[in-house]
């Protein structure tokens, strides 16, 4: 990550107070995530302090501030997915890949999240790996798509 | 009800009042003594709606508004205590209560508990619940006993965070935090510092740095303004917690650096438990730096404090009474000619004081030997400095300059009243340009940064002061430049075309570059630059008095009024004495080895450049001589918040400076010691009773002066007379880089001193802070050199080695290195070329 991605993104920008979060989604878009370099080269650009960008940040759950795994598992809790047993799906995951909400494992390779609605609730519950959504998943369903992964 | 273009009419619970057009309901309602609860406004903040306490019923406006975010209407009928809103109010309370510990707020046996807290038995014991030092004095608890809260319906949610306690100066306990957002608005609105910030959301939210950092890492300047403004005991000073309510307070001088800021002491008995900004509007607008909100404390109430003369004599040490102590120094004194003595004060003590010890020199000595330490701190600049003091400005100028100019500032921990209103300065729009090896605090808010290396701003200051001279021989210059970094030269007609279309700019003077060898000709560059561009200058001297030390005249060369002392010249007539036959300058940076003083007389000094090399010492101070010096005669003297007296600013503002408690055990002030002495020796003159009795007689000597029996704090600079010390500037030297020697070190003097002593010495908080005999290296550097933080490092260059524990910086720029030393009058050239290596462990 050189100056020069920095500064490509900062390009479009004015350097206002307000470009705050745009430019902190570009820069999640970029790298997946918001660094802690990057927060020290958004902090030079737009004249604010670290601590401030950060404050902004972790309000937001769309931003992470840790490296995401090659396959984003996202299982939806949202009311529709929850009564028709996402926490199942949930637990399922934990169990087979050994990690809890929010966790990476340990091989970089999964990033399980849990998110609140998805906008398809008819098709609940659903489970999103990667940009797919599943629908109608069940716990033998999401194991299979798991272990094809492996 | 009158009403005209300025005020509206109101009515608050049933009674109608006129009240200014554009405040808040809140304001309007303290303006006229009627009590709305609240717990997240502050007077000096914006308001914040975040603590729901101040919720009012307003006639014709639906929901509960908050009274301190909604400003008052004409005809509006506001009602602040309804049982509906009470009820509500005490509802929110109660939420706030479920996380925040409350057994003083509520507990059965809260009022027993107060009466028998102290347990008398084998040995006292203090019984009762200790989750926060600020019990009686919590904003929270007068609220809920004034809403009358006795139960807490909610379920308990304790955070159970650990007490963060890493930091100096202050702990954080965020489980007391409820969260009102006073200490973030202090730190990002007032103080522009943005260190403090919300973190997360919901009920994870939490106020700190980013990333979980310290204050510390995160570039806090410990100002404690957060602490002064927690209406709870979530921050905390770590000196003065459970010190409980304060008795009474005095307004003083702050004595830790030129600036010159008006603090408030907390006074509890006979004791300084705290200080806070004074609100000042000529000065510091009710702010400080760390040194004059957390250091004076531990510095005035050191165990350690002298309370009583003693004589040593080889290895012992002999409490004696003042009465043995003044007719011992009188005895040696006596017998002492004029040629063996020597004087040297500290430009830290008051006006009063300074001008008693001169006198006692000229007249009691019947000589002119008397120095401070300002001579080996500005070394060859002193002249230079001093003329920089001539055209000082307030510091009110930083608020109407287009282009502030800063050479060598880092105002982060000292200085920071002027890194407040200089980034306040950046917010309205002025131009902020900084000159600094380092990166530094001013480096964000810059516009422009220019980074010399050590040994090269003279070059860089002298090009701007050419290129600010005139605006054709600037394209002149251009064109002639041929230099190879054609940015830099850029940069710099940028900046010099900035600073000569300026209105009223102001060239701020830092220490970064005062005990360079070329710092004579860096600050006649920067007097230079004033004047073509008619800038104002505003010297921040390190010593909080060393203006009043020149014009009380206490240099050999200088008598009081502050101008050159001619050959031969008359003794003020007051004094009714001939001049000292002896008429030579006298400068203690000259002592050395060859020279033995028969006496010498330290008043809150310790050289370190040299073994004090005399046969009697009078070592006079607040502390005992440390391991740099070997006194025979000590005499207790009474610190800064212990006398009356007066001090000069960099500005040229003398400010008054108060007594708030007693002087430990006999310690005196210090021209009632040399009086003393005089009376003792059998002279005449020495007979003051007060302070004002010498401001009378300064008034008297010194006319030019004008001001010392009524003192207005109207700025003055100083009196201008060319030369006033008789130091010739040191040549530059060579100070390049070789390949033997790859790294530039720079030395500083101890800025954050006090009295002769490092602030650290006994202020515990800044050792972290404002450290001292440390090699300050740049991580990168570091690791390829394989140091590690802590680890011994074998400075070499071709006049000396020296041993240094390292410290990683990341400020520090690569290929550099510097060291704030006591003893830095040893190591010339400064800056010079060295290298390094770690010091192997043997055995």
């Amino acid at each position: 990550m050189s100056d020069n991605t920095y500064n490509d993104i900062f390009s479009a920008f004015r350097g206002d107070e307000g470009d705050l979060i745009a430019i902190l989604l570009r820069i999640q878009e970029k790298f997946g995530y918001i660094s802690e370099d990057a927060v020290k080269h958004t902090a030079q650009f737009l004249r604010l302090s670290e601590n401030q960008i950060y404050g902004v940040a972790s309000f937001y759950s769309k931003f992470r501030f840790t490296e995401p795994g090659t396959t984003s598992i996202k299982v939806c809790m949202g009311t529709a997915c929850h009564v028709h047993g996402g926490k199942f799906l949930a637990d399922a995951v934990s169990w087979k890949l050994g990690v809890s909400i929010g966790q990476v494992t340990g091989d970089r390779r999964f990033d399980f999240q849990r998110v609140n609605c998805l906008g398809c609730c008819a098709l609940a519950p659903v489970v999103k790996i990667n940009d797919r959504v599943h629908a109608r998943m069940m716990v033998t369903g999401l194991e299979e798509i798991l272990s094809r992964r492996e | 009800m009158s009403q005209n273009g300025s005020t509206i009419a109101v009515t608050i619970d049933n009674r109608s009042f006129d009240v200014t057009k554009g405040i808040t309901i809140l304001q309007a309602a303290e303006q006229n003594d009627v009590y709305i609860p609240t717990l997240c406004a502050h007077g000096d903040l914006s308001p914040h709606g975040g603590c729901r306490m101040c919720i009012v019923e307003v006639e014709g406006m639906r929901n509960l508004p908050t009274a301190c975010t909604t400003p008052v209407e004409n005809g509006m009928i506001i009602r602040t205590h309804t049982a509906q809103l009470q009820t509500m109010r005490m509802e929110i309370l109660q939420l706030f209560m479920s996380e925040h510990t409350s057994s003083c707020l509520i507990c059965d046996e809260k009022v027993e508990c107060k009466r028998f807290m102290v347990t008398v038995r084998k040995a006292s014991v203090t019984t009762g619940c200790r989750y926060c030092p600020n019990d009686g004095q919590c904003e929270f608890q007068d609220v809920a006993e004034k809403l009358g809260v006795t139960e807490i319906k909610y379920p308990i949610y304790y955070r159970g965070m650990r007490v963060e306690t890493d930091d100096p100066f202050y702990d954080r306990d965020y489980n007391l935090c409820i969260l009102c957002g006073r200490c973030v608005r202090m730190c990002q609105e007032v103080r522009i510092a943005n260190v403090l910030a919300f973190k997360n959301r919901g009920r994870q939210t939490m106020v700190g740095p980013a990333y979980g950092r310290t204050h510390f890492e995160a570039g806090c300047e410990f100002c404690g303004a957060c602490v002064s403004v927690c209406p709870t005991g979530t921050l905390r000073e770590k000196t003065r917690a459970w010190e409980g309510k304060p008795d009474r307070e005095e307004v003083t001088t702050c004595s830790f650096c030129g600036v010159g800021c008006q603090v408030r002491l907390l006074v509890k008995g006979n004791r300084i438990i705290g200080s806070l900004p004074a609100d000042d509007s000529l000065v510091n607008e009710g702010q400080l730096c760390v040194k004059g909100r957390f250091c004076g404390t531990e510095l005035a109430n050191g165990p350690l404090r002298l309370k009583n003369p003693y004589r040593v004599e080889g290895e012992t040490k002999a409490e004696i009474s003042w009465e043995t102590a003044i007719s011992l120094a009188a005895d040696k004194l006596s017998s002492c000619a004029p040629g063996d003595f020597g004087m040297l004060i500290s430009p830290n003590c008051c006006n009063e004081d300074l001008y008693v010890a001169q006198k006692f020199v000229r007249v009691a000595m019947r000589s002119h030997r008397i120095d401070t330490s300002a001579r080996f701190f500005y070394g060859s600049g002193l002249n230079a400095y001093t003329n920089l003091l001539t055209m000082s400005v307030p510091l009110s100028a930083l608020q109407k300059a287009s282009t502030i100019l800063c050479v060598g500032l880092d105002s982060r921990f000292a200085r920071s009243v002027v890194g407040v209103a200089l980034r306040r300065a950046s917010k309205r729009g002025a131009k902020i340009i900084t000159i600094h090896p380092r990166h530094h605090n001013l480096a964000m808010i810059a516009d422009k940064w220019l980074q010399p290396l050590p040994g090269e701003e003279t070059g860089l200051l002298e090009s701007l002061a050419k290129l600010t001279a005139d605006a054709r021989e600037t394209n002149e210059t251009r064109a002639r430049s041929q230099s190879t970094d054609a940015n830099h030269d850029q940069d710099l007609a940028s900046i010099a075309d900035l600073l000569r279309h300026a209105e009223a700019p102001v060239i701020l003077v830092g220490s970064e570059f005062l005990q360079y060898d070329t710092s004579a000709s860096i600050l006649d560059a920067i007097a230079r630059i004033a004047q073509n561009i008619k800038a104002g200058v505003l010297p921040l001297p390190s010593h909080n008095n060393f203006h009043g030390s020149i014009v009380m005249g206490a240099y050999s060369e200088l008598l009081p009024g502050g101008l050159a002392r001619a050959k031969g010249a008359q003794l003020p007539l007051q004094w009714g004495v001939e001049p000292p036959a002896d008429n030579s300058c006298w400068s203690a940076a000259s002592l050395s080895d060859k020279e033995r003083m028969k006496t010498l007389y330290l008043i809150g000094e310790i050289p370190y450049s040299w073994e004090p090399n005399a046969d009697f010492l009078i070592f006079q101070n607040i502390y005992p001589p440390d391991g740099f010096c070997h006194a025979d005669l000590v005499l207790p003297a009474a610190a800064f918040a212990e006398v009356d007296g007066s001090f000069i600013n960099g500005e040229g503002r003398t400010q008054l400076v108060r007594k708030a408690v007693d002087a430990p055990g006999g310690a005196l002030p210090d021209w009632q010691i040399l009086c003393r002495i005089a009376q003792k020796m059998g002279l005449s003159g020495f007979d003051f009773s007060s302070v004002e009795s010498i401001r009378e007689e300064i008034s008297q000597v010194a006319k030019n002066l004008g001001r010392f029996t009524e003192i207005t704090r109207e700025p003055i600079p100083l009196p201008f007379a060319g030369e006033r010390f008789v130091i010739k500037p040191k040549s530059a030297v060579d100070s390049r880089r070789s390949e033997d020697y790859p790294y530039l070190l720079t030395i500083s003097a101890v800025e954050h001193s006090h009295r002769g002593f490092p602030l650290s010495n006994w202020v515990e908080g800044s050792k972290m802070l404002l450290t001292e005999g440390v090699l300050e290296i740049n991580p990168e550097d570091a690791k390829k050199a394989g140091i590690a933080r802590g680890d011994e490092v074998v400075v070499t260059s071709v006049h000396f080695e020296k041993v240094l524990p390292a410290r990683l910086v990341r400020e520090q720029s690569p290929g550099t290195l510097h060291a704030s030393l006591r003893e830095y009058t040893y190591f010339n050239p400064n800056p010079q070329p060295v290298r390094i290596r770690r010091q192997e462990c043997s055995g």
